[in-house]
């Protein structure tokens, strides 16, 4: 289905190559700050900081594109600083892409008094309890460059992607007339963020697919949100408790919808086993915060699982965290670290280097996966990718491979139990 | 210039320290010299050495340590790497590890051209509450304290194969020590000293304790180093520095570098303690001030003529740091000094780390320690520069003239300050950081997830912020 009125997009999609039996697509998406290759997996740096890394060493783990979330900025360091510093980028020493999550999700999920209108999020200023209301409109102009008529330029975040604000629900919930209210109130959110979108040639909109895990208010609001023609579409809503299962019939539901030439990102999702499956399902991009977070509970993700290097049983282990990555941490020959399990175990969750070593490690297995991933669709070998990452990761051991992968791979007809 | 190398002594080649400035032998006095390790880089004094905390720069990983400071050796707590160990004794894993050179490097992926110094206790020193014995001092260990003997201590130096280590001494951290005690101090530490030089460990360099005591109390001790360690000993370790005078002048032991281990509070004391003639630094003020939040801004011997934030209001004098919680930093495009030349000021400015500091970020707290680190190399080569041209004692004066006495308070809270190494105050101590969260109100229907989510602001700021309306 092809868009019926584009709008204005700052972003070319190029593909490069399709899987032949998965719906898997390798792409080049170029934005503001320079291209990325897809599929791509996003690392969160919520406050404008990817947790205890220099923007250098995050340049390092090769990633190009990672988040902000504009509740966040917005609360601190606020929109004036925001305009007075030059914007997201220059805060942070960014030269490469940001995409800014709205905030929706936070406001709901997090401040337990917001509640939802249709003008916007109310909720009560937590500092002093006077109620408040946040828009679409205003939830974008937090994360947009606008001139003004001031004589300086007013900037903002300035982020090269920007999302919607959306009317965001928990998937399991049983309550359908309100997740269709959602989804409806979701596209008339999408039309007023298009509407006071002030930068369509310079920032990319996002809208956000909703409607939970009922296939057919999801397959409406693709409808509707298609029509709307945004430069790339995200499907929202997800990775909120849902049975895996059902996630999987959402993700290959909604790409089954969307036009071929437009970027697809599936929110919240990071799990190695979610990204390559999502991959399967016609996905290109991913965000979450778990490789981060978990580093710093101790945890060392890896191609044969995730491994607590808090474990007693890394104490006197002198190899690497994970033999053959090429991470900073990790990696052999010329200016090698030589980062030793036994050292992230002394000093993990006693000093923060520990985590700091365990995010450069995830980050870069999280970024190298789908590199790997990118290069089995361009072989056309993506099926054969697949069964040799379940097998590492399950020691070969198939009665382990979980239920909802095999079902959902079959549906794109890659068998991992053959 | 005279060059009075001590490495041609009975001692070892693997250390070898020069004094390359000509001084008064006779009243001490500020020197400038070199310290050569075997397969690092030359450390030229004086200068100081980073303190660690269970092998790593606080904040810092291995890589940023390479990339982005200019120090050239670290300081080690052999207690920062041994656990309580109950009976059946286990092996602490840095005794095993191997590698080729030393193992102290290879555990902690420690940068090859980094010189280490092991000593038995962290500095500064947690106070244990068992004295020491005759045979062994408390250690303050991830797991408790512990008894460490000094067999255990030559056997750990043997293994860890540290490019200096200082030997065991019965220093009384925060304790004071009647006369009885001192007296028995310099006969255990000349013990503990010759039992070291007596295990022959192959290329160890030594730096013995001069402990901090009155001079007259250790005299014996000091008696010993001169007339039978002095050759056998790479360097001192001064616990006091104002002993330095005390070591009587043109002797044996006159020309082997001095470590200090004193912890400067403030520059003006590591100026005063070069004056004595030390030529090593540990200074763990670096990282208070980056864990307050501080950026060090001084340089020797005076501000640039249009340095930033000189003059402190309501003085003559300019602050040594500048404390970047402050709100006043929030929109400011500045580095943190003047054309500093470290990462952090290169790449950054102090709205970044404003916003970090305030959202609670860790990369706060490692873009001030690359920063600070850097301003204390820069002051170092300095105070060496000015001490080659002869000008040291006058740049002394305008330095103290220009700065003020202290380092500024830290308004904002530190990293979160949980752990073992952190000193305790004793039962009822209040916590060093606030609550990062807790309910609205006095309600507890709505406890949020943490801090960041709870805007500081009340509602009609978060309006004029531009975050959302008042609703009406």
């Amino acid at each position: 289905m092809a868009s019926t009125t584009p709008m204005p997009s700052a972003l070319t999609f190029e593909l490069v190559a399709r899987c032949s039996t998965t719906k898997a697509r390798a792409a080049v998406l170029t934005l503001p700050h320079g291209p990325v290759n897809l599929p791509i997996f996003m690392p969160v740096a919520t406050q404008a900081s990817l947790k205890g890394l220099t923007p250098q060493q995050l340049e390092e783990t090769t990633c190009r594109l990672c988040l902000n979330n504009t509740y966040h900025l917005g609360l601190k360091p606020g929109q004036e600083v925001l305009d007075k510093v030059g914007g997201a980028h220059k805060l942070q020493g960014w030269n490469h892409n940001i995409l800014t999550d709205s905030g929706g999700f936070q406001m709901v999920s997090l401040l337990k008094l917001a509640n939802i209108t249709e003008e916007g999020v109310r909720f009560l200023s937590p500092h002093d309890g006077t109620p408040m209301l946040l828009t679409p409109e205003v939830n974008l102009l937090i994360s947009t460059e606008t001139a003004t008529h001031s004589i300086s330029l007013q900037n903002s975040i300035g982020s090269d992607i920007i999302m919607q604000l959306d009317d965001v629900l928990v998937t399991t919930s049983p309550d359908a007339v309100r997740m269709k209210e959602a989804m409806e109130r979701s596209v008339r959110w999408l039309d007023r963020c298009i509407a006071a979108h002030a930068n369509p040639t310079t920032q990319n909109l996002y809208c956000i697919i909703q409607g939970g895990l009922d296939l057919d208010l999801r397959r409406e609001c693709c409808k509707q949100m298609v029509a709307r023609g945004t430069p790339g579409i995200a499907i929202g809503g997800l990775s909120g408790g849902e049975a895996k299962a059902d996630y999987c019939r959402v993700v290959n539901t909604c790409t089954s919808l969307l036009p071929e030439m437009k970027p697809r990102y599936v929110m919240g999702i990071g799990y190695p086993e979610d990204l390559v499956v999502s991959v399967a399902l016609g996905a290109d991009q991913f965000d979450c915060v778990w490789p981060s977070r978990t580093a710093r509970f101790g945890n060392a993700v890896t191609r044969y699982g995730v491994l607590n290097m808090r474990h007693a049983r890394y104490a006197n282990d002198f190899g690497p965290v994970e033999e053959g990555c090429g991470c900073v941490c990790c990696r052999k020959g010329e200016g090698a670290l030589n980062i030793t399990r036994a050292f992230v175990h002394h000093v993990a969750a006693k000093e923060t280097v520990g985590a700091h070593l365990l995010t450069i490690h995830n980050i870069w297995y999280q970024l190298n996966l789908m590199r790997e991933a990118r290069e089995a669709i361009i072989e056309d070998v993506y099926p054969a990718f697949l069964k040799k990452f379940f097998a590492d990761l399950y020691a070969g051991d198939k009665t382990k491979f979980p239920d909802w992968a095999v079902e959902a791979l079959n549906t794109v007809g890659v068998n991992l139990m053959e | 210039m005279a060059v009075i190398g001590n490495g041609d002594a009975a001692n070892n080649q693997s250390c070898v320290f020069e004094v390359l400035s000509a001084v008064d032998s006779d009243t001490g006095g500020a020197r400038i010299g070199r310290l050569a390790v075997q397969g690092r880089k030359e450390l030229n004094t004086p200068d100081f050495l980073a303190v660690s905390s269970r092998g790593v720069v606080p904040h810092l990983t291995p890589d940023v340590l390479a990339s982005h400071t200019h120090f050239s050796g670290v300081h080690m707590a052999l207690e920062d790497y041994i656990e309580k160990t109950g009976n059946g004794k286990k092996q602490p894993p840095i005794l095993s590890c191997g590698g080729n050179i030393s193992p102290l490097h290879a555990f902690t992926a420690m940068p090859t051209h980094i010189m280490s110094l092991l000593t038995p206790r962290r500095t500064p020193a947690v106070s244990a509450p068992v004295a020491n014995s005759k045979t062994s001092i408390a250690l303050f260990t991830s797991t408790g304290f512990q008894p460490l003997t000094n067999a255990d201590y030559i056997e750990a130096i043997r293994t860890l194969k540290p490019d200096i280590a200082i030997a065991l001494g019965d220093i009384p951290y925060g304790v004071k020590t009647g006369v009885k005690r001192t007296a028995r101090m310099g006969d255990r530490t000349e013990q503990w000293l010759s039992e070291l030089l007596g295990s022959k460990i192959a290329e160890q360099a030594v730096f013995a304790s001069i402990l901090p005591i009155d001079f007259n109390r250790q005299a014996e001790y000091i008696d010993y180093l001169l007339d039978e360690a002095a050759s056998d000993i790479a360097g001192l370790a001064f616990y006091d520095s104002n002993l330095i005078t005390e070591i009587p002048a043109a002797t044996s032991i006159s020309n082997l570098p001095r470590l200090s281990l004193d912890e400067p509070s403030s520059p003006h004391h590591i100026l005063r303690q070069i004056s004595l003639g030390m030529d090593i630094f540990t200074v763990p003020f670096i990282g208070f001030a980056t864990d307050g939040g501080i950026a060090l801004t001084f340089r020797f011997p005076q501000p640039f003529p249009d340095d930033f934030d000189q003059v402190v209001e309501g003085t003559t004098a300019a602050s040594l740091g500048i404390d970047m919680w402050m709100p006043s930093h929030a929109i400011s495009l500045l580095p943190f000094a003047k054309d500093c030349a470290c990462y952090a000021c290169t790449f950054h400015h102090r709205a970044y780390v404003q916003h970090l500091l305030s959202a609670k970020e860790m990369l706060g707290w490692i873009l001030l320690q690359i920063h600070n680190h850097h301003t204390m190399s820069c002051f170092f080569a300095s105070i060496r520069e000015s001490i080659a041209k002869g000008i040291f004692d006058e740049d002394c004066i305008a330095f103290a003239k220009a700065y003020e006495s202290e380092l500024p308070e830290k308004s904002g809270q530190g990293p979160r300050a949980r752990g073992y190494h952190f000193k305790t105050e004793g039962p009822g101590e209040s916590k060093k950081n606030k609550a990062a969260w807790g309910d609205l109100g006095s309600e507890e229907k709505a406890a949020v997830a943490y801090s960041a989510l709870v805007p500081d602001d009340g509602a009609h700021e978060l309006e004029n912020k531009g975050f959302a309306e008042v609703a009406e």
